[in-house]
């Protein structure tokens, strides 16, 4: 074991003695995600859905809005590479613009919601004290309720439409982010180089936010991609119970909505597999980049 | 340990009093007036604006916030639940038609997931690196990815509708089956709801497998003698179990929350269902006591999570 390491290192060594040595990625954390093949993959398959979605114009010569009548459940064709739906709209097309919204959501309700429940954390964590336990207290409140259920309720209060959707998501969404965020705070303000900061009479936000927080961030990046999963997912399950965005929107969730009709499920699969396989590859890579940036982030594997 | 499990249900109190006035305050503010709620749109019309007054008065509706708030909240306490602005049953009445559909399925979805995520977990690590491990693995990833009620469809679509498997949805043929004849209607709703946890657990039961794996008190047990089964069964699942009992309680809310979805696909005729009608037709006294069960629920898992993990792992100590 000993040896065959040794001769990993000279071999290494005398590569890069003779200046042939590949340039490697500098930053340790990229260069270990580099190297994770699941999480390249993850990161190859989420460009190519966001590409696609975010040019949806460019990859389609339909709108996904105007209807015809005469290819109504039109199955796949040279013209309609994924079929036409019950009122003759091109499947791709809606898929592609329907990704623009769903990914959207997912992703902006989990960063408005990692802003809120990461400046919380940080503040509640680093300074303790009375709005810490305010803090604590309601995060507890809102994590005692299953989420879908907090969710359901919510939209009820609200109504569905996008923008609630996206405000109730990210209402729902910062306490566990709060909770990481604030366990990291209350070990990472013990260390050395924040007495060090302290003693030189700089203010504890600054302090905080500007030294201590960074240090912080990997596990909030695996949170984001975790939450915008999770998010992704709720957004097509509200949808496809006709409880999220309007159906007038396409989205992924909207798209399956159609699946609720059994004739439908049973002669046109075209109509809701293939979103179905969109969102469950995009899910796919977004976990994949999760798992390769927390294990790229932590310090305590090598790589 | 008796005296831990008080201490924490006592604490549990403030909360859950926090909570019902979180959903009291929700109710008030769901759209509708309780009074247009409770009369049929005819008989509203023909009323002056007194007489509805009138009836506001009766009905205790323009009592302060905080005096109705403990009005509901001392009606609960007795077992009062409010009635159901749809039909005028007391809502106590119609949970209780519909508890024992949900119990069901998630008992037997909780037990699914939890058995056959912890086996193929512990397969899977005892035969780390072979093609099983690998399969287990893609199947497992899909499985945290899909949306659930996609799942379903498709295991609809093929084992219902294309092949007479399983029956397509509801819950028996015929009222009051034993829960023997029922089962094929249980198992694919059961199997759905609980397939992200199955793999969830999977996962975590595997790598918890493998580091016990390398243990001393493995290698003590093997240099005893003991047959192979018995060293990974009994010392090795012992020790593994303990976090994966830890994570089916944090999961246990999100099955709670995917029971709803799941029972409106199959139209299995649960809480989750009626929750999801409830929602539809704002029927708010109804919406509000199943989250309100549903966080009670959620709280007294945690509690049963610390003791069964103390039960498990002797060297964790309830204080």
């Amino acid at each position: 074991m000993r040896n065959k390491l040794d001769r990993k290192m000279d071999a290494i060594l005398r590569r890069e003695e003779a200046g042939v040595r590949r340039k490697t990625i500098q930053n340790r954390t990229l260069r270990k995600l580099a190297s994770n093949q699941l999480s390249v993959l993850g990161i190859v398959i989420f460009a190519v859905i966001l590409v696609l979605c975010v040019g949806a114009p460019l990859f389609t010569p339909y709108d996904g809005i105007s209807m015809s009548l005469a290819e109504r459940y039109a199955p796949p064709s040279a013209e309609h590479w994924l079929g036409c739906d019950q009122i003759g709209r091109d499947i791709w097309t809606r898929i592609l613009f329907g990704g623009r919204i769903s990914i959207g959501v997912g992703l902006g309700s989990a960063l408005i919601a990692t802003i809120l429940g990461v400046s919380l954390g940080t503040i509640a964590g680093f300074k303790g004290g009375l709005f810490d336990g305010i803090v604590m207290k309601v995060s507890e409140v809102m994590m005692a309720f299953p989420q879908m259920i907090l969710v359901l309720i919510m939209v009820t209060i609200t109504g569905p439409s996008l923008w609630n959707l996206i405000f109730i998501f990210a209402v729902t969404g910062w306490p566990s982010m709060y909770r990481m965020t604030r366990s990291q705070m209350l070990s990472l303000r013990e260390e050395e180089y924040v007495q060090a900061l302290n003693a030189f009479g700089i203010s504890p936000m600054i302090i905080a936010f500007k030294h201590v927080l960074p240090n912080a961030i990997g596990p909030i990046f695996v949170n984001i991609t975790l939450s915008t999963a999770m998010f992704i997912l709720q957004e097509t399950a509200l949808s496809f119970m006709n409880l999220g965005v309007p159906l007038d929107q396409a989205t992924w969730g909207n798209i399956l909505n159609v699946a609720q009709d059994i004739s439908v499920l049973k002669d046109y699969w075209w109509m809701w597999l293939p979103a179905g396989i969109m969102v469950t590859l995009f899910v796919l890579s977004i976990n994949f980049i999760g798992d390769g940036l927390r294990d790229a982030t932590d310090p305590t594997q090598i790589g | 340990m008796g005296t831990y499990i008080s201490r924490k249900v006592l604490s549990l109190i403030p909360l859950t009093l926090a909570i019902s006035f979180l959903i009291y305050l929700g109710m008030e503010l769901m759209p509708g007036d309780a009074v247009s709620f409770l009369l049929p749109p005819d008989a509203l019309a023909s009323l002056s604006p007194e007489q509805l007054e009138q009836m506001r008065e009766a009905l205790g509706l323009n009592a302060p916030f905080l005096v109705r708030y403990f009005r509901w909240l001392g009606g609960i306490l007795r077992g009062d639940f409010g009635y159901s602005l749809q039909s005028g049953v007391p809502v106590s009445e119609i949970l209780m038609n519909h508890l024992p559909a949900t119990l069901e399925l998630s008992i037997a979805s909780l037990l699914m997931s939890s058995v056959l995520g912890i086996v193929l977990g512990m397969i899977s690590a005892l035969r780390k690196g072979t093609l099983l491990d690998h399969t287990l693995d893609v199947v497992g990833m899909i499985g945290v990815a899909i949306p659930q009620f996609l799942l379903g469809l498709i295991l609809v679509l093929l084992l219902c509708l294309n092949t007479n498997v399983f029956p397509v949805g509801g819950r028996m043929a015929y009222a009051n089956q034993p829960l023997l004849e029922r089962l094929n209607y249980l198992f694919l709703p059961a199997l759905v709801n609980g397939f992200s946890m199955t793999a969830g657990v999977m996962r975590y039961a595997r790598s918890s497998m493998l580091d016990s794996m390398g243990r001393d008190y493995m290698k003590t047990a093997r240099a005893k003698g003991l047959p192979e089964w018995r060293v990974n069964f009994l010392h090795g699942l012992r020790a593994a179990i303990t976090p994966v009992v830890v994570l089916i309680g944090f999961r246990l809310p999100m099955l709670i929350g995917g029971a709803v979805v799941i029972e409106t696909v199959f139209q299995w005729p649960g809480v989750g269902e009626l929750f999801i009608k409830a929602i539809r037709a704002q029927n708010t006294p109804v919406v509000m006591m199943i989250a309100f069960f549903s966080v009670l629920i959620v709280l007294m898992s945690s509690i049963l999570v610390d003791i069964v993990t103390a039960w498990l792992d002797p060297r964790i100590k309830l204080s």
